[in-house]
Order: structure tokens, then sequence, then C-alpha cells
């Protein structure tokens, strides 16, 4: 099994019509890899994970999960994964728990244990009708349901997008737990910093391309951290630190952006200058992707609109 | 992902309306923002552009079946004495249990003929638009969350419930409008006209006060539509018990709605004031909806909502658990709806032999009471079958909003493989069917037991097969659905409703239309032989079971080969 990638795409295309959804992706997931789908909305997130799942066909590419076809083995594949999708709808008569256990049995064996547990962390009431539920909630309900079933790959699609951060807390531990078990995990997302934290890699997707892939330290010169700092002394001898960016004043503070692999050095030189107040903010996807692959989308060239259109 | 859209696109069209409300509202004086109608012109407008193709879709639809319905009469009775032939089609009892209580058919002239015979139909399409409007403006938009972007700004508590209100008035109005000057245009009677036209708005009016009502007591759309479509059908059972005792209608014809318009007898007494009671419910409802409306919370309902089980039952972890869970209330509703209609029509058999005893001389040669009866009991297994299939069409839409919603594409990421998806609900939906006809059988046979006693025993064998007999018409329809279902979804709801429809228009009017033969031919149900009038002809029951297998095959396959719409 070691031997078979998870997932394998190559160059795989899908079109509705006169819209390109998917144009040559490529994706590779190892057995026991948590890898991070990262990507603005309509990029093509969603539509891999349909294709993946065998609810959709591709128009061009190969695709092959567990060495399997997923439109003609779907139902053999399925027994090995589960999935949640990002805008999860339920029975509005049945209760959440009920929901909970069709899917669990559906899906084959699962931990009883396992199910209460969840449902006690992601602090869900099963009796309610989930009529009543919120989105957060419906949401708890898909994860828990893939979450205990016994399977060797987690499709997530979004899965957090209406968690609040406590639950989002409890939802990285049980990630992580998934991941020391051997599980194989595909989590999409808009939001760089959540992926950051669980992803063992991550593939970035714009119109339907990966344009980016790799291990999070092969893709470290992307993530170039902002600093906002006010120092006694005149800060601007910084400028000149290799990995230092953009450096500007604005008033009292500096205002500089740093690559992720230096850091470590830039907080050494600044100790000495007297540090009063320091705010340091990873970067957003869009203003990665439009650091890295311009912005062909019509003169969005300030930071603060590009994270309102991702927010 | 699949939100983004719709939340976009509400944002914008609110945006405006938000805008114009606080114009509206400062425009008027500062007391009006406190007023529980602010804002009701502007969702007026609101709600005009949202319906301009569909409600002048229903109104035009209504108004140029008036238009039809009164000139196609003189079209197929071209002079008097035909016309007096085809009277029987109304003033026998059968008649009069479908359209009404047949005034002026001893004196028939063309006009007459069209009040008896028609406008009962334009009368009930009124009604079921005013339900479906009223509902979709007001408890749709609630359980959407809509309602509550809407309510944020400068809106008044009772603004969408009046505004809705209004724009159905001007669609009834509308098709009052039309429908009179439907009946003029063919040369009839003004006086008469104007009372049609004036009745369609009446009964409309009533139901869209009840569903403004009903709105308030069901947290569900589907809910507040299903419980004032009940009304609207036990105002049509009730008349057709009071309309078939005699003619002119008897006591119970005056305890249902459609038998108040029906009463005004245009073109014979022209009495308007049957008219009152109408308006005067209407008023009442809805005064009651409003008075309801401020009882609940936004988007909760008079209802409580119950708490369920924890766990799941062993039997909701199969696809077939699971497919009798999602298909349950609505079968559960529709069989205790014809259940207890096939029990209300058994017992109508007496009345319908009596009845038949007092016809006069030239109908009693052609009827006997026995044979009467049997060709009632014939026609009510056939009436109720389309009811059934109905349940079954609606079983199938909903299958089809399990896929619209998502719901199907989580269900098919477990190892469920589609052929199992589908094969359950079409288990679940079949075997619900088949005892639904079984029970409705019963029921009729039950009810004509009750008052016939002795007499009816001979016939209660006869009433179950009659009604298991049409199984072969309602797995056909089933089968042409789940096609489409398979190869073009969109289509297949569609479809499913405009043969019922035509079914039931064909099944009442098919002979009198002189319609060719192919068009008969596309009644699904009229091609069985009338049990138990006749006796089973196995030909044309075989070819309806096999048109339902093969469709059934034939979407199997194209669920298999087509993608899962995205939600």
């Amino acid at each position: 099994m070691s031997e078979t990638p998870v997932i394998r795409a190559r160059g795989v295309g899908k079109t509705f019509g006169p819209v390109t959804a998917l144009d040559g992706l490529d994706l590779d997931l190892a057995p026991g890899e948590v890898h991070g789908f990262l990507g603005p909305n309509g990029a093509g997130k969603s539509t891999t994970m349909r294709i993946l799942l065998g609810l959709l066909r591709r128009d061009a590419g190969e695709v092959s999960v567990f060495g399997g076809d997923p439109w003609h083995d779907a139902v053999a594949l399925h027994r090995r994964l589960a999935y949640v999708p990002g805008d999860v709808e339920l029975w509005p008569t049945l209760s959440g728990g009920e929901v909970i256990d069709m899917f669990l049995r559906l899906r084959g064996s699962h931990d009883p244990r396992r199910r209460d547990e969840l449902i006690e962390r992601f602090a869900l009431d099963p009796r309610k009708k989930t009529r009543t539920y919120s989105k957060g909630n419906r949401q708890k309900v898909a994860l828990i349901a893939a979450l205990a079933a016994d399977v060797d790959l987690l499709l997530l699609d979004e899965p957090t997008a209406g968690l609040d951060p406590l639950m989002e807390v409890v939802f990285q531990d049980v990630i992580a737990e998934e991941q020391r078990e051997g599980r194989s995990v595909l989590l999409s997302s808009h939001i760089l910093a959540q992926v950051e934290a669980l992803s063992d890699r991550l593939s970035i997707i714009r119109d339907g391309t990966i344009v980016e892939s790799g291990s999070l330290s092969e893709l470290r010169h992307m993530t170039r951290t902002t600093v906002e700092v006010e120092t006694t002394e005149p800060a601007e001898s910084l400028a000149g630190l290799q990995g230092v960016h953009d450096l500007r004043r604005d008033g009292e503070r500096t205002i500089l952006e740093v690559d992720g692999d230096r850091v470590d050095d830039l907080m050494r030189q600044l100790a000495p200058l007297g540090v009063r107040s320091l705010v340091a903010h990873p970067p957003t996807l869009e203003q990665l992707l439009m650091r890295h692959y311009g912005d062909d989308r019509g003169g969005r060239t300030d930071d603060r609109a590009a994270e309102r259109t991702v927010s | 992902m699949r939100g983004s859209n719709e939340t976009t696109r509400t944002t914008t069209t609110t945006t405006p309306l938000a805008e114009r409300a606080a114009a509206a509202s400062t425009a008027v004086g500062p007391g009006a923002t406190r007023s529980p109608l602010a804002g009701t012109p502007a969702l007026l407008r609101l709600m005009l552009r949202r319906d301009r193709m569909r409600l002048s879709l229903w109104v035009l639809g209504i108004g140029l079946m008036g238009f039809y319905f009164a000139g196609a009469i003189q079209v197929v009775a071209e002079d008097r004495a035909q016309l007096a032939q085809m009277t029987t089609m109304f003033a026998d009892p059968v008649g009069r249990l479908m359209t009404g209580p047949a005034y002026g058919m001893d004196a028939p002239t063309f006009e007459r003929f069209y009040a008896t015979g028609y406008i009962l139909f334009l009368f009930i399409l009124a009604a079921l638009m005013s339900i479906f409007t009223v509902v979709r403006h007001t408890r749709a938009e609630e359980q959407t969350g809509r309602a509550e972007l809407i309510r944020a700004n400068v809106v008044g508590r009772h603004a969408t419930l009046t505004a809705a209100l209004l724009l159905v008035l001007l669609a009834d109005v509308l098709v009052g409008l039309l429908v009179s000057a439907g009946a003029l245009a063919a040369g009839y009677a003004t006086a008469g006209s104007l009372l049609v036209g004036a009745a369609a708005v009446a009964v409309g009016m009533f139901f869209a006060g009840a569903a403004a009502v009903t709105a308030q007591l069901s947290e569900s759309s589907r809910g507040a539509s299903a419980m004032a479509g009940a009304l609207l059908g036990l105002a049509y059972l009730i008349r057709m018990g009071g309309d078939m005792a005699e003619q002119g209608g008897g006591t119970l014809s005056w305890f249902s709605p459609l038998g108040w318009s029906q009463q005004t007898a245009p073109y014979v007494h022209d009495h308007w004031w049957p008219l009152l009671p109408l308006v005067g419910c209407a008023v009442g409802f809805v005064w009651l909806g409003y008075w309801l409306s401020t009882r609940r919370d936004v988007e909760a309902s008079l209802m409580p909502s119950r708490l369920g089980r924890a766990r799941a039952r062993p039997s909701l972890g199969t696809p077939m658990g699971m497919a009798y869970r999602i298909l349950r209330g609505g079968l559960r509703g529709w069989t205790i709806a014809l259940v207890l209609t096939a029990l209300l029509f058994g017992s109508y058999a007496e009345s319908m032999i009596d009845a038949a005893d007092a016809l006069p001389e030239e109908f009693a040669a052609i009827f006997s009471g026995d044979s009467m009866m049997l060709g009632y009991l014939a026609y009510i297994a056939l009436f109720l079958a389309i009811f059934v299939a109905a349940a079954g069409v609606s079983g199938l839409t909903q299958l089809h909003g399990e896929e619209a919603r998502g719901r199907a594409e989580l269900s098919l990421s477990t190892p469920m493989s589609r052929t199992r998806w589908l094969a359950a609900h079409l288990a679940v939906l079949l075997l619900g069917l088949g005892l639904m006809l079984l029970l409705t059988g019963l029921g009729t046979a039950l009810g004509a037991l009750a008052v016939l006693g002795e007499d009816g025993v001979q016939h209660a064998d006869d009433l179950v097969l009659a009604s298991l007999h049409q199984a072969a018409p309602v797995l056909a329809v089933l089968g042409i659905v789940v096609a489409l279902f398979g190869w073009l979804p969109r289509l297949a709801g569609v479809v499913g409703w405009l043969l019922l429809g035509y079914a039931a228009v064909m099944t009442n009017f098919g002979s009198l239309l002189e319609l060719p033969a192919v068009m008969e031919d596309l009644n699904v149900f009229g091609h069985l032989a009338q049990v138990p009038v006749e006796g089973v002809d196995w030909a044309p029951f075989l070819v309806l079971s096999g048109i339902g297998v093969v469709g059934i095959l034939l979407g199997m396959i194209g669920w298999n080969r087509r993608e899962v719409a995205a939600g």
C-alpha cells in the first residue's frame, strides 16, 4: 500500500459549458500525508473533490485514488474514504445523532466510542433536529461522521468555514491525531494559516491549475511575513538585511516584509534597537498569489482589497 | 463555495431595497417608520420583480384557459340538440360529483354549460396560484433566511404579509378580469360573466387568506402549502358529496368555499350573495394571520420543534432505511389524505343510487341504478389512482431535491452505489404507492359498506381489485419520470406533473372535447378497462406496466452515466 499513492492526478481538465473549471491539474497525496489544498473561491477545489469522489467525470487527464478510477470504482473506493462537503446540507427532520449514525453505518465499520468522544469534543447536541442547526453545527455533524469512520482517506472541503475559533482548535487537534494514526487527509481551504498549521505538503490552485506544490519548507520562500515595529532607535538599517523587503516608515512605525526563513535573523537585529511594540502577521493567500503570479483580475493592487475578496 | 453565489445575489437585490424603504419612510414622515406596515411598497415592488415571469404565466394561463373553455363548447356542440345530449355529462350524479351543482341543465345553453362544467377548475387554479404565491413570499422567505435580511431594514412587522397579499389580490383581480373577458368574448350574458370573474377573485382570496394562516403555523414552506392545499382538497370533497346528492347542490355543498362559489349559479339565478361568506372568511383568515404572526418570532413556527433521538435506530443505517426516512413524511401525508378521501367517496355510494333512481326517464335508459354505481366506483378508482401517481411524482421530485441540495452527494460519498441509492428510494416509493392503492381500495369499500350494508358486500372485492388494477398506469408515470431523472433531470418533475394534469383533464373532459385519438392515447390513465364495470383487460395493463419497468431501467442507466448535479 505504501507504494501506491493515495491520490494521483495528472493533467486533469473539466469544463462546464463555456466555463473551464480545471485546466491541467496535477495533484499527489502520499499515504499518511496531510495535504493542504489551497486556493481562492472558485479556483476549482470543490470540482477536484467531486472528481475524486466520482460524482463528476473528468474531461481530460488521469486520476487515480488508491490506484483505482474514481468514476468506475466509486463504491470500492468509498469504503476507504470519507468526505465532508464545504456546504453541508442535511435532512431537516433527522436529528444530528441520527445523521451521524446513518453515515457511520453506511460507511461500514466504525468505533462507537470515537463517535461519542467526538460529539463531546465538538460540543454538539445530537438530539436536535438538523433543521435547527447553524452552518457550523451542520458541518460538525458531517465532520464527526467522517472522523469517527474507519477509513484511510479524508476528503475535507473547507471543513472549518463555519466553525468558531474554539472548535477550530479542536479540529486541528483531531486532524493531528488522525495523522498519527496514519490516515491521509486532503484538506482544502482558502486560508493559508489554517492549512499551514496542519499540512505536510501544500498545493496552491488558481484558475483550475496547480501553481505551486511542495513541502512547507520548499514553499518557505512564499511565506513572507509582514512586520510592523516601533523602536527607540532608528530602524532603517534593517533594509540592508538579507531577506528583508519593502521597508518603509509610517510615523513612528517601521513596516517591512521578511522571508519566512529569515525571521530569526531579523529578530536578533531588532532586539538591540529597543522594541516598543511589534506586530507580525502572515501573508494571506491572496497576497501570496498576487506577489508571485501577478494580478490579472483588473487592478486590485492594494492588499486590503485583496483580503476582502478572500474573506 | 456553493452558498456564496446565492448570498451575493440576495445582498445586491436588498441594498437598493433598503435605501428605497428608508427613503419612502422619511418621505411619509417620522411616524411611518414605527408603522407595522413600513416598507410595504418597496417589498411589493421586490415581489413583482421576482414574480414577473412566474405570476404572469399563472395569470395568463388561467385567463387563456377561461377563453378556451368559453369558446370551445360552441365548437364542440354545434347546436342546442347536441348540447342537450351532452348535458348528461354534467347533470348525472357522477358528472355533478366532478364539476358542480349543474344549475339550469334542464334548459341548457352554452353559457350555462360553461358555468356548470368548467368554471370550478378556473377557481381551483386561482386558489392554487394564491396559496403558492403567499407561501412563497412569506414562509419560504423565512425558511431560507432571506426574511431576516429584509426585516433588518426599516420594514414593519406586517409589511411582508401585507405586500404578499396585495400581490395576490392584484393577480386574482387580473385573473377575474380575464375570466370575465373570456366569457364576454364568447357572447355570454354580462351579469353572469362578471359574476364568474368575481367568484374567481373571491375563491382566490379565500385561499390566499388560508395560506396567510398556514404560513404562520408551519416551519416549512412545504408544510404551509400542504396545509392550505389540504383545505382546498377538503373543500372539493365536501362539495362533491353535496352536489352529487341532488341537482342544485345539497346541504353539504354549503359547507365548502368551492360550493359557495358555485351556488352563485351564474347565467341561471346570478346570485351575488354567496360570495359574501367567501370574502368574509378571507378577511377573517387575513386577520388571524396577522394576529398569529405577532405571537411568534421570525423564522419560528407556532408549533414548537421537538428534540429527536440522540442515536439512530438500527434500520437507519441501510440504504432502504435512509430512503424510508427521507420519503416517509410525504408518503404518510398522502396516504392519510387519500384513505380519508376514499372513505368519503365510498360513503357517497348510497346517494349515488338514490340520485340515479331520481333521474328522468331518458337518463335511466342509459344508466340503471346499479350500473350507475359501478361506473361511479370505476371513476373513483381512477380518480384516486391519479392522486396516488401524484404522490409518486412528488416523491421523485423530492429525490431530485436530494440531488439539487447536495444531500445525494453526501450520501453517495459512502460506499453506496448510485444504483443502490436510486433502487432503495424507488423500492420504498413503489411499496408505499402499492400500499396506498390497496388502502384506498379498502377505504372505498369500507365507506360503501358503511352506508349500503349488505348490498355493499358484493362490491367490496371489486373495489379493491379496481384500485389495485390502477397500479399499471401509476407505474407507467413513475417509469417515465425516473427515465427523465436519469437523462434529463430538469424535465423530470415538470413532465410528471404535466402527465398527471393532462390525465385529470382528459379523464373529466376527454370525451367532450372530440380530440384526435392520439391526444386521447396520451392520457396514461385512459387505457385500462373500467373495472368493475368491465372485467380486467390484461393487454393494456401489461403494456403500461412494461413502460414503467423499462422507464425505471432506462433511468437507472442514465443515473449511473450522468454527473451528480452540483448543489
